[in-house]
């Protein structure tokens, strides 16, 4: 593996340091400072704080949200003087359209098409749409590491040949929500951010974007993304591990992913946001693995602030500038010691020759992420590990409907149900532990329990060490009640509790601290492709690995958001909300089925049914391996998906039965989590039920069961037996 | 002093979503964060925003934080001397 040398080809940045990677490098060398007090949005008097802004920007093109224009200027710079599209892109963001939306939620606007740019999947989607990907889109959403994670993920699928060139990074716009939230968390220096100085009190919020073309081929100067390593805390939702764990946990994978050795790192880019809890944590780890004298090492982000998902995307630019130019950054705003962390940063910006630079990147739920970039030259020359090659093998199963619970709800979707719906409160919790869930509204409830559910009754050897799980809409019900409660109180009164349960991936971070899952922990959200990206990015990360990922989609209905954001073609859908989990490992001899996604391909349009069968291998394999079609048709782009089906049974002249599973689990984005439980189901059984092949059962005969997203994109996984 | 507790009690329990706590269960003088009631740091900032909201007293630092929420007791004490209109 590690023996495919990935070159960083372009990159592109932007943030409060300014525009561009020259501007960026002059701005390091001047050891200057981009903060600024916050304009963006009203604050009440006293509570303007300095924020990291990407300033000189227009302000007034608003048809796009902020996030959208950031990445645009990032990918942009990266991939001047490309002239081929990228095979994929992978992008970590954590607030899309949110700046927009609060604006409009704010006017009362109810027109669905304002909302349209909202969702996270959509920043990726539109970079697509500008630079002609028409490969996999990824959206990662693991707060502050989300653009480290990007990284892995993209080198992980150049690693294993699924692209040759990958454009990945990470952005983030400044917003109420991540204003006012960190501010409720008591994470905001008021002073600026001062990381590793005795008297720092918190982060400056800050926005910004950096994206990296990674390339399989080799570049003349030979930079490269070596490794990355990805850990989860398991500990808080919000506070580091006191003891670095989950730091000394990822720094130590980023090391061995790129067979290097601590000696090997001529500087850490530290996460450093210069809240008391992180630097004091990231310095403990840091002691733990370097020893007493560490190499030089600061952070960034007195400097430029902490652009959240950004962040480790932009600090990758950073190592590879700083690499290329024999730059040590200052660690802008720190002045004094701080005894307790015994850890001094390079105060000053000076030259040094540096091959090799490991940058760190934590985000809430306790996500951690460490990329390693240097010279090829750098790695030593470690055998690779060996590889597992068996797909991932279906251990356990679990789903919500409407209709209730994994049993009830999958012997009803196979008798043909219409379960549509949302569970009440209390059913969803059943058997939750009340203390535990106190403070979660709905999605963390239906992520822990179809955890639970999914690794019931598992020997610890076999539980889980990391957690994939997809959601199109994150935790509607927290991001309305904080934004509403922030407009009632004019600003006042955010709650923080709301601001926690607000991020994407805290349902993650919930299953990963109840179940003490402490390996990978990703969040994608891809739109209605969301639980594909999951199961995706759950392949991606365990290649190596023989131990089981959970991998789970699901999606809350909430009665003001949902009709705004996922308004529906079709009139009147019933509300409804669920997911489906599933426990996998790669288990080779095994006889568990097998779940793998086998094409997946961006854009929209009829012609991308017809496309989708020569992705999977022809006509042919198609009317050969398969004995059923499990289609998501969503009511959101139904005419697209219904000419997509078409084109694709006549590219396929596929004649088995087709289930148009939607219709069934009812609108959500992750209904398809729910179809690959039924999926898996019909594969243990042999058979397609009496209820969904037209009257009598129909037996797959060793054959599998295909299972196609379509709408925005089309994706395409396959479930069958060994 | 009395009442102002008594209220904090109820507040305490309704913002904090205690699933099996009353506000009889707490005791003025016991350790409030991190004992047998549940409550977390996050609660702690929960309160804090309560405290701002519902009495004008500010609590913005960790340091500060950990002594004013160390009891019941310490929390009413410190909002009766900074709160500018005494809830009697």
């Amino acid at each position: 593996m590690s023996d495919v040398p990935v070159t960083i080809a372009g990159m592109g940045v932007v943030s409060a340091l300014g525009t561009g990677a020259e501007r960026t490098l002059a701005a390091l060398r001047g050891g200057e400072c981009g903060l600024s007090g916050l304009t963006l949005f009203v604050a009440p008097a006293g509570q303007v704080l300095p924020v990291g802004a990407v300033r000189g920007f227009d302000m007034q093109d608003q048809a796009l949200p902020r996030t959208h224009r950031l990445a645009r200027i990032a990918a942009a710079e990266a991939l001047a003087g490309s002239d081929a599209a990228p095979d994929a892109i992978v992008l970590g963001t954590t607030t899309g359209g949110i700046l927009t939306t609060e604006s409009l939620l704010q006017n009362h606007c109810t027109d669905p098409r304002a909302y349209r740019h909202h969702g996270l999947a959509t920043v990726a989607e539109d970079l697509a749409r500008q630079w002609g990907c028409t490969g996999p889109v990824l959206t990662v959403s693991t707060a502050c590491s989300s653009g480290a994670v990007a990284l892995k993920l993209a080198l992980e699928m150049l690693r294993c040949g699924m692209a040759r060139r990958v454009l990945a990074g990470g952005v983030d716009s400044l917003c109420r929500l991540t204003y006012f939230g960190f501010k409720s968390l008591q994470l905001i220096d008021p002073a600026g951010a001062r990381p590793l100085d005795r008297e720092r009190r918190g982060m400056s919020v800050a926005e910004g974007a950096a994206l990296l073309l990674l390339s399989a081929d080799a570049a003349a100067d030979g930079v490269c993304l070596l490794g990355a390593g990805l850990s989860c805390d398991a500990h808080h939702a919000t506070a580091p591990h006191p003891e670095g764990e989950g730091a000394l946990a990822a720094m130590t994978a980023a090391l061995a992913d790129a067979g290097l050795t601590p000696a090997q790192i001529d500087y850490i880019n530290l996460h450093g946001t210069g809240t008391p809890d992180n630097d004091l944590a990231e310095g403990r780890a840091v002691h733990r693995l370097f020893g007493r004298q560490p190499p030089p090492l600061s952070s960034i982000k007195g400097a430029m602030g902490h652009p959240l998902a950004a962040a480790g995307a932009i600090e990758a630019v950073v190592a590879a500038l700083c690499i290329r130019n024999g730059l040590l950054p200052g660690n802008v705003g720190y002045g004094t010691p701080d005894p307790e962390l015994g850890i001094s940063p390079v105060t000053a910006p000076r030259s040094a020759p540096l091959k090799t630079v490991m940058s760190n990147s934590f985000g809430f739920g306790g996500n951690n992420a460490t990329v390693i970039v240097g010279r090829a030259a750098g790695a030593a020359a470690v055998a690779a590990p060996s590889v597992v090659t068996a797909p991932l093998s279906v251990q356990g199963a679990a789903c919500i409907t409407g209709a209730g619970h994994g049993p009830a709800s999958l012997e009803a979707l196979l008798a043909g149900k219409e379960c549509a719906g949302c569970l009440d409160e209390q059913t969803l919790s059943e058997a939750l532990p009340p203390r535990v869930i106190r403070r979660f509204k709905r999605l963390p409830r239906m992520a822990l329990s179809l955890a639970m559910n999914a690794c019931r009754d598992l020997a610890p050897e076999r539980m889980p060490t990391a957690v994939s799980i997809g959601t199109a809409w994150g935790a509607l019900s927290e991001t309305h009640a904080f934004l509403q409660r922030l407009a009632e109180t004019r600003g006042q009164y955010p709650s923080p509790t709301d601001f926690v349960g607000s991020v994407h991936n805290a349902p993650a971070g919930q299953i990963a601290m109840q179940l003490g899952i402490k390996g990978a922990n990703v969040t994608t959200s891809g739109g209605d492709h969301s639980f594909e990206q999951a199961l995706l990015a759950a392949d991606l990360l365990t290649r190596r690995s023989a131990d089981a990922v959970l991998v789970a989609g699901l999606d809350e209905h909430h009665p003001q958001l949902s009709p705004l954001l996922a308004p529906a073609a079709r009139p009147d859908p019933p509300a409804a909300d669920g997911g489906g989990a599933l426990l996998l490992r790669r288990e080779p001899g095994g006889n568990a089925p097998m779940l793998q996604l086998l094409a997946y391909r961006s854009g929209d349009g009829a012609g991308t049914g017809a496309d989708l069968v020569g992705l999977l291998g022809g006509a042919d394999v198609v009317h050969n391996n398969y004995g059923a079609i499990l289609v998501g048709m969503p009511a959101r782009a139904y005419a697209v998906a219904e000419a997509q089906w078409a084109a694709f049974r006549q590219a396929s002249g596929f004649d088995g039965p087709m289930v148009d599973y939607r219709r069934l689990t009812g609108e959500f984005g992750t209904a398809s989590a729910v179809a690959a439980v039924m999926g898996v189901a019909m594969v243990r059984a042999g058979a397609v039920p009496a209820a969904l092949a037209g009257g009598a059962p129909c037996a797959l005969a060793g054959k599998a069961v295909l299972l196609l997203g379509l709408g925005d994109g089309v994706s395409a996984v396959g479930i069958r037996l060994p | 002093m009395e009442h102002l507790i008594e209220e904090l009690k109820v507040k305490i329990v309704d913002i904090l979503n205690l699933p099996d706590v009353t506000p009889a269960d707490i005791q003025t003088d016991a350790q409030l964060v991190g004992g047998e009631l549940g409550i977390d740091s996050i609660d702690v900032l929960e309160m804090v925003i309560m405290i701002e909201k519902d009495y004008g007293v500010a609590i913005n630092n960790k340091e500060l934080g950990a002594k004013v929420f160390a009891t019941l007791g310490t929390l009413a004490a410190y909002i009766q001397e900074h709160a500018s209109e005494l809830p009697n």
